[in-house]
């Protein structure tokens, strides 16, 4: 329906600044997840979406139109608040009728709609009861009802599923994308779930203490992480990130704990030997890296000790320490190793992330702007 | 009885919480005795001294107190005053009082609690000096612009201009406590509530009246009574600014006593307006009892 | 920001009308009065004839040389220092004890406590008049009959044997029947907040009844102390009404039992009606309210009762 675009937005609370110089795009009809940890300015982000918060520097525009000086009510938004906001007095029924009646629905089509967004939440038996003899994720649903009922231009969701059990926000996850697509609203999600934001979302915007981190598919999120906050959130277990030394006698290499070395890909190497960087903060994830007996075939391989091993049924996660370093690993459930076991890490061919150690940005992001700029 | 301390019972119990009690008791007791004997002796034909005193059962108080047959001096010839016109007189202050309080404070209250604007937080500060300020010094500034604007009212309209003038006067000494009374209210409304009905599409003013006027009911219901009791109970102000004739229960009782040559044997008469005076304070006392407590220590609290 | 201002401005006009009407303009008034020779209310010829501080010199002669107003100075000297400790100290310990007790029984208390407070001043002044009753059917009196400690009935407020303490006496009981329940209620909430475990664990550690209240209750209420005293302190050297009933109707000698803001008020309205004096009377208790009144706001941790709006609408 319309684009969302932030200019240059910066949103200070006295001298916290929560949000700074954002410039983003929420592109028509995309589902965005704004992903980040507590206090990083995603609530913030929102609210200025909304106009409840006027930025302190910047603009914003929903399509051509410059909505930066407009009040809420006049911007046709659905807003989820983290913390529900339904009304205590009213019933269930006139909570998601409200914003209908505001706007002088006649009341048999704000039946209709109230009774249709309510069945697709699954509250319908739900209606005559009050906010407060509802249990958090039936809030949570009421909330949603309520803001999807007025059939916004754009959506604003504070971390609406957070209170439902597993079972029951994977399935109003994939609806909620459902209904967004038919809608053709853009939606704009803020989580702090990645899984959530990985699995539902066109673009996933990781934002850290008000500073946009990286802003893209999710899995460029995941596989090419723009900087170390980004690989380190992204993941559970999260990428094991340490420091190691360089050795450029032939080619550019990489002195990984426990003695080895591993002389890196094609696509550092030239980054590299421009940069001649003394140092470099190596990363790679769990999932991408397997515990072996033998290494020979090339793959880059870190020597240490089993120090623990947590069975989750499905998979292991092993953590062995190398030097002062602790990595993890997840392993098939058959690979236990016993604890103080000597072991080969070897990570997968390619997985490995190296990141510059002063701006902590990604080797390849930096190889590619400088072959971007000519 | 069987409850542990850890489940909300007394933190004393056994014989040193029941030489508590007793002994709250016997520092009470004055309260008890005044109190009883003043209920009592509307019902006796005299004095009633202690509450276990013998006292002969009557309703001839209450038939003369109802008739305004109260003799300034026995033998004198007197007109019957109209009680229940002096009745009338003291709901029409407290109402007014009411009225004027809630119309003033409910907004400011709001905007107290929700907006910003210059000086939001050196008007509260005034707002507080000022409940606290010598009502005396208030008092005779207040009366001159009294007795001034009375030269503008034409003679017809000077006893409404006098009851109009004495509700609005005694109804901005409540405005302070109000004010700070109900801001405590209204910050306890989740900012969310407001800002939803904002987004659907509501004004400011629809907020205020759909989604937190609601909510602090209670405040408002608790404002009201304070400013019903204020004025219910005035005596100081009724007595300066109405005219002698238009007594309330106050004025009324403060007469009778006042003059010094009321008999001994009157006095039981004016128990019977006294308990009268006394019954809504005592029924919104009952009635609301946590909620004034509540209140009352909310108002300051730190 | 200039619509915001504006939409401010609507919600607080009603307030701010009344405000400036009937404290600012009359504190003005007052103060202008205490100028003038204003008399018997004739604000038309005599509010723009100045004596300058004429008024001001009259009151130090006065305290000079006048015994009347002698008693009045000293009645309020006593009235407020015994007042206020009653009002404190009555307080804190009816607070500490209906905290200790049962809930139920509790509650009763702290509503019969209350009672003084929000009796009609009339009815109030009511009880206490049929109390000190000079016949032999007053309450006091036949009490003291009965127990062979008087043989007749005794004026108590105004015998001229037993002034001032008498009077003194019995406008400080009176008053702090009514005053104790301010501290009651504000210490009582702060005991309510303090967190249940930690007294239970203080009893279990064998700490007796006594030792629970000197070394948890008490320091928890410091504070409290302290704003409770300023705030009560202000509001005695103010207050007039329950002595007004209690001097127009006799039930204490008229000197004896008038303080400086009573005083005030007879000036103006009853006595001499010298409106030009009572304001320069007036002006002096309003320097020492507006003192205490400073005082109060900066001990009352006041910013942290009023904290910035959220959002930008
Ligand atoms: N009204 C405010 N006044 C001052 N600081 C604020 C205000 N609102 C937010 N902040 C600060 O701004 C930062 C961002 O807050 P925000 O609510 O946007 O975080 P969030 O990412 O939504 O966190 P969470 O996941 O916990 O909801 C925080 O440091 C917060 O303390
Ligand atoms: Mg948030």
């Amino acid at each position: 329906m319309v684009e969302v675009r932030l200019e240059g937005v910066t949103k200070r609370f006295g001298r916290v600044t929560a949000v700074n110089s954002v410039n983003l795009v929420f592109g028509d009809g995309e589902f965005t997840a704004l992903l980040g940890p507590s206090g990083s300015g995603k609530s913030t982000i929102l609210y200025l979406v909304a106009g409840i918060y006027k930025p302190s520097e910047g603009r914003i525009y929903f399509g051509d139109r410059d909505v930066t000086d407009l009040m809420p009510n006049e911007r046709n938004i659905g807003l989820v608040f983290q913390n529900y906001a339904l009304y205590p007095h009213m019933t269930v029924y006139d909570n998601i009728a409200f914003p209908l009646k505001l706007r002088r629905t006649p009341p048999e089509v704000i039946r209709d709609k109230v009774l249709e967004v309510a069945k697709f939440l699954h509250i319908s038996e739900l209606l005559d009861r009050y906010p407060a003899q509802l249990s958090g994720g039936q809030q949570q649903r009421v909330a949603l009802a309520r803001a999807l009922v007025k059939e916004p231009e754009v959506l604003l969701l504070d971390e609406p599923l957070s209170n439902l059990d597993a079972l029951l926000r994977i399935k109003i996850r994939s609806e909620l994308k459902r209904i967004q697509k038919e809608l053709g609203v853009t939606a704009i999600y803020v989580t702090h779930d990645q899984s959530e934001a990985l699995a539902m979302a066109d673009k996933v915007v990781v934002i850290n203490r008000g500073v946009i981190q990286q802003e893209a598919p999710p899995d460029t999120i995941y596989n090419e992480p723009r900087n170390v906050f980004v690989a380190s959130f992204i993941g559970s277990p999260p990428s094991n990130i340490f420091p190691a030394t360089m050795d450029y006698t032939e080619e550019p290499c990489i002195n990984l704990p426990g003695g080895t070395r591993h002389c890196v890909e094609e696509e550092y190497a030239g980054v590299l030997w421009r940069m001649k960087p003394s140092k470099v903060i190596v990363g790679f994830r769990p999932e991408h890296a397997e515990i072996v007996e033998n290494p020979v075939d090339g793959r880059p391989v870190i020597v240490g000790e089993v120090y623990t091993v947590e069975p989750l049924g499905r998979e292991n996660i092993v953590t062995v320490a190398s030097e002062d370093i602790h990595l993890k690993v997840i392993t098939p459930p058959e690979v236990r190793p016993e604890a103080g076991e000597l072991v080969y890490v070897a990570v997968e061919r390619g997985k490995l992330m190296l990141f510059d150690p002063q701006t902590e940005i990604n080797l390849k992001y930096i190889a590619r702007e400088w072959s971007q700029g000519g | 009885m069987g409850e542990g301390i850890g489940e909300g019972g007394p933190l004393v119990r056994g014989t040193m919480g029941i030489v508590i009690i007793l002994a709250l008791l016997l520092a009470s007791l004055p309260i008890i005795m005044t109190y009883s004997t003043l209920v009592m002796t509307s019902f006796a034909n005299t004095i009633v001294s202690s509450p276990w005193v013998k006292f002969r059962f009557t309703l001839e108080n209450w038939r003369l107190f109802l008739e305004g047959k109260l003799a300034p001096t026995a033998g004198i010839v007197y007109t019957p005053e109209d009680i229940l016109r002096f009745i009338l007189n003291t709901g029409i202050v407290a109402g007014g009082v009411t009225l004027v309080v809630l119309a003033a404070s409910v907004t400011s209250a709001y905007a107290f609690s929700r907006m910003n604007f210059f000086m939001r937080s050196g008007m509260m500060k005034l707002l507080i000096l000022l409940h606290a300020f010598p009502g005396v010094a208030l008092i005779v500034g207040v009366y001159a612009i009294y007795v001034f604007l009375n030269n503008y009212i034409p003679r017809d309209y000077s006893i409404y201009y006098s009851f109009i003038f004495v509700i609005i006067a005694r109804a901005s000494l409540e405005i302070p406590m109000a004010i700070w009374i109900l801001k405590g209210f209204f910050d306890r409304v989740p900012w969310e509530l407001e800002w939803a009905t904002i987004v659907d599409g509501g004004s400011r003013l629809t907020a205020l009246r759909t989604a937190v006027l609601p909510l602090v009911k209670p405040g408002i219901a608790a404002v009201a009574i304070f400013a019903f009791l204020a004025g219910w109970e005035d005596l100081i102000y009724v007595l300066v600014f109405l005219p002698p004739q238009e007594k309330t229960l106050a004025t009324y009782i403060e007469s009778q006593l006042g003059s010094g040559s009321l008999e001994t044997t009157y006095l039981p008469v004016v128990a019977a307006a006294g308990t009268l005076y006394l019954i809504p304070t005592i029924i919104f006392f009952v009635v609301t009892q946590r909620l004034l407590l509540e209140t009352m220590s909310g108002g300051l609290k730190g | 920001m200039a619509r915001r201002g504006r939409q401010a401005l609507f919600f607080l006009l009603p307030m701010l009308i009344l405000v400036v009407a009937f404290y600012i303009l009359p504190l003005v008034l007052t103060a202008w009065i205490s100028f003038t020779p204003l008399t018997n209310w004739r604000v038309r010829d005599q509010l723009v004839d100045f004596v300058g501080l004429e008024n001001y010199v009259n009151l130090y002669y006065l305290a000079r040389y006048d015994p009347d107003f002698h008693k009045v100075l000293q009645t309020t000297l006593v009235f407020v220092v015994l007042t206020l400790f009653i009002n404190v100290v009555g307080g804190l310990v009816l607070a500490i004890l209906t905290y200790l007790i049962d809930e139920r029984i509790s509650l009763g208390y702290r509503l019969l406590w209350l009672l003084p407070r929000m009796t009609p001043l009339a009815v109030f002044g009511l009880l206490w008049y049929y109390f000190f009753y000079g016949g032999p059917q007053g309450t006091l009196n036949s009490f003291f009959l009965k127990m062979g400690i008087i043989d007749e009935p005794m004026r108590w407020g105004t015998d001229p044997a037993m002034l001032p303490y008498s009077a003194w006496a019995i406008i400080v009981f009176v008053n702090g029947l009514v005053g104790v329940s301010y501290g009651m209620i504000i210490f009582y909430s702060a005991f309510k907040n303090i967190p249940r475990e930690l007294i239970i664990a203080a009893r279990v550690d064998g700490a007796k009844t006594w030792e629970v209240i000197r070394h948890i209750l008490v320091p928890i209420v410091r504070w409290h102390i302290v704003f409770v005293t300023v705030w009560q302190l202000l509001s005695l050297i103010t207050s007039y009404t329950h002595l007004f009933v209690l001097v127009q109707w006799s039930v204490v000698d008229k000197w004896y039992g008038t303080t400086l803001a009573l005083y005030v008020f007879n000036t103006a309205f009853f006595d001499v009606k010298n409106q030009g004096f009572a304001a320069a009377a007036a002006v002096i208790l309003v320097i020492i309210g507006s003192i205490l009144g400073l005082l109060t706001l900066r001990i009352m941790r006041f910013s942290q009762m009023i904290s910035p709006p959220r959002g930008d609408i």
